[in-house]
C-alpha cells in the first residue's frame, strides 16, 4: 500500500502541535502513514502521533560531525529515507524550519513542491494554496515522481483516531559537507510562541503610538493559551517592535483561529499574511479603516481603553475557570 | 418622518465644515450630510494641505493670505472648542517659489506687494544656504521621463527664489476638518453621516430639500452643495443648476507620491514647502522625514477624468483607479530627483491618489446657482484647502445676504476679508463668468 | 587578478499594492504595475556592497520574463547592477524550469563567484527557486540570510529561524544566498545613479535558444480563484469595558480559544 511520509517538527524535544493537524490531513486520504523523525525522540513522536493515527515512526539518524541540526544534510537524510521506505509523497509544515528543509528536498529530488498548501489531494497530486500575496486561490497539479507539500500551519484542524505505531530506523551514512557546515545555532533569548503556528494573535499597528505600549498586547497574550503577538509593517518600520513580529506580505503570514488587529488600519499588505484567519476583530479610532470593512468583529473605540478592560475580563474568566 | 432645518449642507469636507460652522454661527439651523463615516474622509483626507499665498491673481493672494491668519490662530476660530482626537497643527515651515518660466513670478510678486504679503528674495547663495541638498539649474520645460531629454544635463541657473516665512502646511487635514465639525457642533449644527444624497427636491424654482438614499427626506429653504468631486453629480440633481453653470466641475485623478528624504536631510524639520514651477512640480515635508511630491500637472502630463463613483468604490484596493501609477511615480520622483540629486528614489510607489474637484478654468465656483436657495462652493481643484475657513465666512455671508434679498447675480456681493480688511469681488468666483484666461490652469490657481 | 562575478536573479512580480483580477480561469491580468521583487532588492543591495570588498568584481542581473521584465531590469542596474541579462520568455514557470533557465543564462555568461537572490517572490512565494539552482549548479545554500560576510573561500552566513533565532552557517564559495528582508536596508538610486544605468546592457536571451527539454517535474495552475471574502462584519459597541467584555464572551463561546 501507497505511505505518506510526514516530516514531524519538534520544539524543544516535544512534537509541535501543528503536525497533529498534518497526521489527520493523511489519515482522511486513507493513506498508510509513516512519521519522519530526524535527530530527535522517536519514542516522544511514538506517543504523541498514535492517538492521531500514524502507523510507523521512523527514526532518522543524520550522523556526521558537526551541529546535530543541519538542515543540508538533513534534507540529504530524508530524501535517502524516502527511496528506503518508497515513499513517493512527503507533507511537512510551512514553518522555518519546513521553508529551510523541503525545498531542498524536493531540489534533491527534482521534485515538485508546494508550500503553504491551504489543502492537499493525496489522491490526484493537487493542492489549493494562495498566489498573489493571498490575492487569489490557485489549484495547482503536481507532476513527477516524488511530491512534496508544505502544509500552512492550522489549515487542518486536529481529530484523534488512535491506532498502535510501529518503530523502525534508518542510519544515513554521511557523505561529505558539500560545502555546508552549520557552526552554531543561536537565540536571542525570544521565547515568544512562532506566529505561524499560533491560535491567537494580537497585533498592534500605528495606533499602537509607541513600542513600550505593546505591552498591552503581551498582557493580554499571557492569558490567552496559545496566543501570540504580531505587528503591522508601519510599527515594524518604526523601530517599535522587532522584524520577526511583523505579520503581512513581507513579514510572516499566519493562519490563526483568531486575529486581533489593534489599531491597525488594514493596508492590503497587511491582509495578504493574515487574512485566512478563521476570525478577525479589529479595534480602531478611525471608523474609516480599511480593516473594519474585512473582518468579523469589530469596535470603532481606542484601543488603549479597551485592552486594559480586556485583561481584566481575561484574568477573570481565567480565574473563574479554576 | 421629516426633519426641517434652515440650511442643508451637502459635504463634511474642509470647505463644508466651516460653512455649516459660519452658518450657525449666524444663527441659522444647519444640517450637513456626508456619504462617508466622519468629517474630511473624503477628498480632504487625499489634500496636501499646502498653506501659501502665491496665486496668479490679486484676490486669490489676498484670500490665502486671509487664511493664513485662521491657521496660525486655530484654536481661537474653533471658539476653543475640545476635539477628542487632538487639534491639527499648522506647520510653518515658510514657503519657497522658486523663480521659473514655469510660474509668472513676477505677477505673483506684483500681488503680494498689493496685498501687502511678507516676503524676502532669496539669491542662489542665500537658496544654497538655506537648503544645500537642491541643485539650482534650470530644467526647464518640464518633460516626462520617457522623454529621452528629460535626462539632458542642465546649463543654465535658476535666478532664485521669493521665500515667505508665513506658509507651510496643516499636518492633519482630516483632523482639521473634524476640528471644524466639533467647533459647528458647539453652535448647534448637525452633521449625518454614512447617507447619500440621491435627490434635490424643488418646488417653483425654490428648492425645498434632499432626499437620502434610504428613503428619507430632509427640508431646508438652503441647500448648499460642497460635495466636493462629486459636486456636479449633485449639481445635475438639481433642478436647471446643472445647466445654468457657464462654468463646470469635474473629477481629476490626481497622485501624490511620498519619497523618503535624502540620508541625512532632515527635511521634517529643516525643509520648507516649495513650489517648483521649472519642474512642475510642489513638495512639503511629510511625517516619516519623507518628501510629499505633488504636480502642477504639467502640460506633458495626462490628464485622467475619472467618474468619483467608481473611483472611490475602488478604496481599500478593490478596484483599480485609485492605485498609484509606476509612471507617474516615476515621473514625479525624477523630477524631483533632479533638483535633490541624494534623493533616493524606491520602485516601490507610496502615496496617495484621489480626486480634484475641478472647474473648466482651475478657479472655483462660489456661488448661488438658477434654482432659489440652492448655492455651491465647488470646484476647488486642489487648491482651497488654505482657504477653507476664509470660504465658509465667505459663503454663510453670500448666503445670508442673496436670502435677505440681494440679486448677486446683478450686483456680486463685495465681501470684507476681516482680518486683512481686504474687499473681494465674490462675482469672480460666479458659475456665470466666462472661462478666466489669467487663470494658471492648474493647481497654482 | 580575475574578475569576481556576482550573479544576482530578480523577478518582475506584481506591485503589492496592485489589485489582482483573475481572468478567464487560469492567468491574472496583467495590466497592472509590476516591479522588481522586494527582497531581491535587498539581494542587490548586498550584491553592491561586496562589489566594493572584492574588487575586481561585477554584478550581473538576471530574470526570466516577459520583455517588459526589462524594467524590472533596469531597476536592479539603477540600484548597482553592472549589467543585465534577461531570458525572455512569453509565459509564466514553475521554479523547476526557472531554476534551469537561470543556471543555463549564468553559466553560459561566466562563472560565478556568488549567487544571490530574494528568499522568496512575493506573487508565487514558492521559496525554493534558489535552492533548486544551487541543486543544478551543484552548490551549497542559505535562505533567509540576514548577514553575509566573505572570507578567503568561503560565504559566512546567518540564517534567521524562528523567534529570533540564527543559524550561522559556513558555505564554500560559490555558493547562493537568498536575501531576507533583515539582511540590509535597500539602498535605492539616486537620479545621478539613474541616469548612469541608462547606458547599461541588457542582453536578452530568448528562452527557446537555451534548449532547455521540458522537465518531466513541474507544477501546472489548473485553475486561480479571486480569494472570496465572505465575512460580514459586525459592530460592538459600548463602553470600552462592555466591548471587552464581549470580545472575551466571542473568545470563549464562538472561538473557544479559552
Amino acid at each position: 500500500m501507497e505511505k505518506v511520509a510526514l516530516l514531524i517538527e519538534f520544539k524543544a524535544g516535544r512534537v509541535k502541535k501543528a503536525n497533529f493537524g498534518m497526521a489527520t490531513l493523511v489519515r482522511r486520504s486513507g493513506k498508510a502513514m509513516c512519521a519522519f523523525v530526524v535527530n530527535d525522540s522517536a519514542a516522544e513522536a511514538q506517543a504523541a502521533l498514535e492517538p492521531y493515527g500514524v502507523q510507523q515512526v521512523v527514526a532518522i539518524r543524520s550522523g556526521g560531525p558537526g551541529a546535530a541540526w543541519d538542515p543540508a544534510r538533513w534534507a540529504r537524510a530524508i530524501a535517502a529515507a524516502m527511496d528506503r521506505f518508497g515513499i513517493t509523497q512527503l507533507v511537512g509544515l510551512t514553518t522555518p524550519q519546513g521553508r529551510d528543509l523541503l525545498p531542498r528536498i524536493a531540489a534533491q529530488l527534482d521534485a515538485p513542491l508546494i508550500m503553504d498548501c491551504l489543502e492537499v489531494d493525496l489522491d490526484r497530486q493537487m493542492v489549493k494554496t494562495s498566489r498573489y500575496s493571498g490575492k487569489t486561490v490557485a489549484t495547482i497539479r503536481l507532476s513527477g515522481r516524488h511530491f512534496i507539500y508544505g502544509l500552512r500551519g492550522n489549515a487542518v484542524e486536529a481529530q484523534k483516531a488512535p491506532v498502535a505505531a510501529e518503530r523502525l530506523s534508518f542510519d544515513d551514512t554521511p557523505g561529505g559537507d558539500g560545502g555546508f557546515e552549520v557552526l552554531e545555532t543561536r537565540s536571542d533569548g525570544g521565547e515568544a510562541l512562532n506566529l505561524a503556528e499560533a491560535d491567537v494573535i494580537i497585533s498592534g499597528g500605528r495606533g499602537m503610538k509607541s513600542g513600550e505600549n505593546f505591552r498591552l498586547l503581551f498582557d493580554c497574550a499571557r492569558l490567552i493559551n496559545g496566543a501570540a503577538v504580531g505587528a503591522s509593517r508601519v510599527a515594524v518600520d518604526l523601530g517599535w517592535v522587532p522584524y520577526r513580529m511583523q505579520v503581512g506580505q513581507t513579514g510572516v503570514k499566519v493562519n490563526p483561529k483568531v486575529y486581533i488587529a489593534c489599531g491597525i488600519s488594514g493596508s492590503v499588505q497587511h491582509f495578504a499574511g493574515m487574512k485566512s484567519s478563521g476570525m478577525i476583530i479589529a479595534l480602531n479610532t478611525d471608523p474609516n479603516a480599511a480593516i473594519l470593512a474585512h473582518c468579523d468583529y469589530y469596535a470603532v473605540a481606542d484601543l488603549f481603553d479597551v485592552l486594559p478592560e480586556l485583561k481584566r475580563q481575561l484574568t477573570a474568566s481565567m480565574s473563574s475557570a479554576e | 418622518m421629516d426633519k426641517k432645518y434652515d440650511a442643508i449642507i451637502i459635504g463634511a469636507g474642509v470647505i463644508g465644515c466651516p460653512i455649516a460652522y459660519e452658518l450657525a454661527k449666524k444663527g441659522y439651523k444647519t444640517l450637513t450630510v456626508d456619504k462617508l463615516a466622519d468629517a474630511g474622509e473624503g477628498s480632504t483626507a487625499g489634500s496636501c494641505a499646502i498653506v501659501r499665498a502665491h496665486y496668479s491673481t490679486v484676490d486669490g493672494v489676498a484670500m490665502a493670505y486671509e487664511g493664513f491668519k485662521y491657521w496660525l490662530d486655530w484654536r481661537n476660530y474653533l471658539g476653543n472648542v475640545k476635539d477628542e482626537k487632538g487639534l491639527a497643527k499648522f506647520m510653518n515651515t515658510g514657503s519657497v517659489l522658486l523663480k521659473s518660466k514655469g510660474h509668472d513670478w513676477r505677477k505673483v510678486k506684483r500681488n503680494y506687494d498689493v496685498v501687502g504679503v511678507k516676503y524676502e528674495e532669496w539669491g542662489l547663495d542665500k537658496i544654497k544656504m538655506q537648503i544645500p541638498v537642491y541643485d539650482l539649474h534650470e530644467f526647464w520645460p518640464v518633460k516626462r521621463p520617457e522623454d529621452p531629454s528629460f535626462f539632458d544635463d542642465p546649463t543654465n541657473l535658476l535666478e532664485g527664489a521669493i521665500f515667505c516665512p508665513e506658509g507651510g502646511y496643516v499636518n492633519d487635514p482630516v483632523l482639521s476638518a473634524h476640528n471644524i465639525m466639533r467647533a459647528a457642533e458647539t453652535k448647534g449644527a448637525e452633521f449625518m453621516f454614512k447617507v447619500e444624497v440621491t435627490g434635490i427636491r424643488s418646488q417653483n424654482g425654490k428648492v425645498q430639500g434632499i432626499t437620502l438614499k434610504d428613503g428619507r427626506r430632509f427640508d431646508a429653504p438652503i441647500v448648499v452643495n460642497v460635495a466636493g468631486p462629486h459636486s456636479f453629480k449633485i449639481n445635475q440633481m438639481a433642478e436647471g443648476v446643472w445647466q445654468g453653470c457657464n462654468i463646470k466641475t469635474k473629477s481629476l485623478r490626481h497622485e501624490v507620491m511620498h519619497c523618503p528624504s535624502p540620508e541625512g536631510y532632515d527635511y521634517l524639520n529643516d525643509g520648507y514647502h516649495t513650489s517648483d514651477g521649472d519642474l512642475g512640480i510642489y513638495y512639503r515635508p511629510e511625517v516619516g522625514n519623507m518628501f510629499l511630491i505633488g504636480s502642477e500637472d504639467p502640460k506633458c502630463d495626462r490628464q485622467e477624468w475619472v467618474d468619483p463613483d467608481a473611483f472611490y468604490a475602488g478604496q481599500g484596493g478593490r478596484g483599480r483607479d485609485n492605485q498609484l501609477s509606476e509612471a507617474q511615480w516615476k515621473a514625479q520622483c525624477y523630477r524631483l530627483g533632479r533638483r535633490v540629486p541624494s534623493l533616493q528614489v524606491p520602485n516601490q510607489p507610496k502615496g496617495v491618489c484621489d480626486l480634484y474637484d475641478c472647474s473648466d478654468d482651475w478657479i472655483p465656483i462660489y456661488d448661488k446657482s438658477d434654482l432659489g436657495g440652492f448655492y455651491m462652493a465647488v470646484g476647488t481643484s486642489g487648491n482651497q484647502y488654505k482657504n477653507a475657513p476664509v470660504v465658509g465666512h465667505m459663503m454663510a455671508e453670500l448666503i445670508d445676504t442673496c436670502e435677505k434679498g440681494l440679486d448677486h447675480d446683478k450686483k456680486p456681493l463685495q465681501y470684507k476679508l476681516p482680518h486683512i480688511g481686504r474687499l473681494i469681488d465674490v462675482g469672480f468666483f460666479s458659475r456665470k463668468r466666462e472661462i478666466n484666461r489669467s487663470s494658471s490652469f492648474s493647481v497654482n490657481g | 587578478m580575475s574578475l569576481f562575478k556576482i550573479y544576482v536573479c530578480v523577478k518582475h512580480v506584481p506591485d503589492s499594492a496592485a489589485t489582482i483580477t483573475v481572468l478567464g480561469s487560469d492567468r491574472i491580468d496583467a495590466n497592472v504595475t509590476f516591479l522588481i521583487n522586494p527582497y531581491d532588492e535587498h539581494a542587490l543591495t548586498e550584491a553592491a556592497r561586496i562589489r566594493q570588498q572584492h574588487a575586481p568584481a561585477e554584478v550581473v542581473a538576471v530574470c526570466l520574463g516577459p520583455s517588459a521584465a526589462e524594467n524590472t531590469l533596469r531597476s536592479a542596474m539603477a540600484m548597482g547592477a553592472d549589467r543585465s541579462i534577461l531570458v525572455v520568455t512569453p509565459q509564466d514557470h514553475d521554479s523547476i524550469f526557472t531554476a534551469r533557465a537561470l543556471k543555463s543564462a549564468i553559466a553560459q555568461d561566466g562563472e560565478p563567484g556568488i549567487i544571490l537572490t530574494g528568499k522568496e517572490a512575493i506573487d508565487t512565494e514558492g521559496m525554493q527557486t534558489l535552492f533548486r539552482l544551487a541543486a543544478n549548479f551543484g552548490l551549497p545554500a542559505a535562505t533567509n540570510v540576514v548577514k553575509l560576510q566573505l572570507q578567503d573561500a568561503a560565504a559566512l552566513v546567518e540564517c534567521e529561524k524562528e523567534s529570533g533565532a540564527v543559524d550561522v552557517i559556513r558555505m564554500g564559495l560559490p555558493c547562493v544566498v537568498g536575501a531576507g528582508k533583515g539582511l540590509n536596508t535597500p539602498r535605492y538610486p539616486t537620479f545621478p545613479e539613474i541616469v548612469k544605468s541608462r547606458k547599461k546592457e541588457v542582453k536578452k536571451i530568448d528562452v527557446a535558444a537555451l534548449g532547455i527539454a521540458r522537465p518531466a517535474s513541474r507544477v501546472e495552475i489548473i485553475e486561480l480563484k479571486p480569494a472570496v471574502e465572505n465575512r460580514a462584519p459586525r459592530a460592538l459597541t459600548g463602553s470600552a469595558a462592555e466591548i471587552a467584555r464581549q470580545i472575551a464572551a466571542i473568545l470563549k463561546e464562538e472561538a473557544r480559544v479559552i
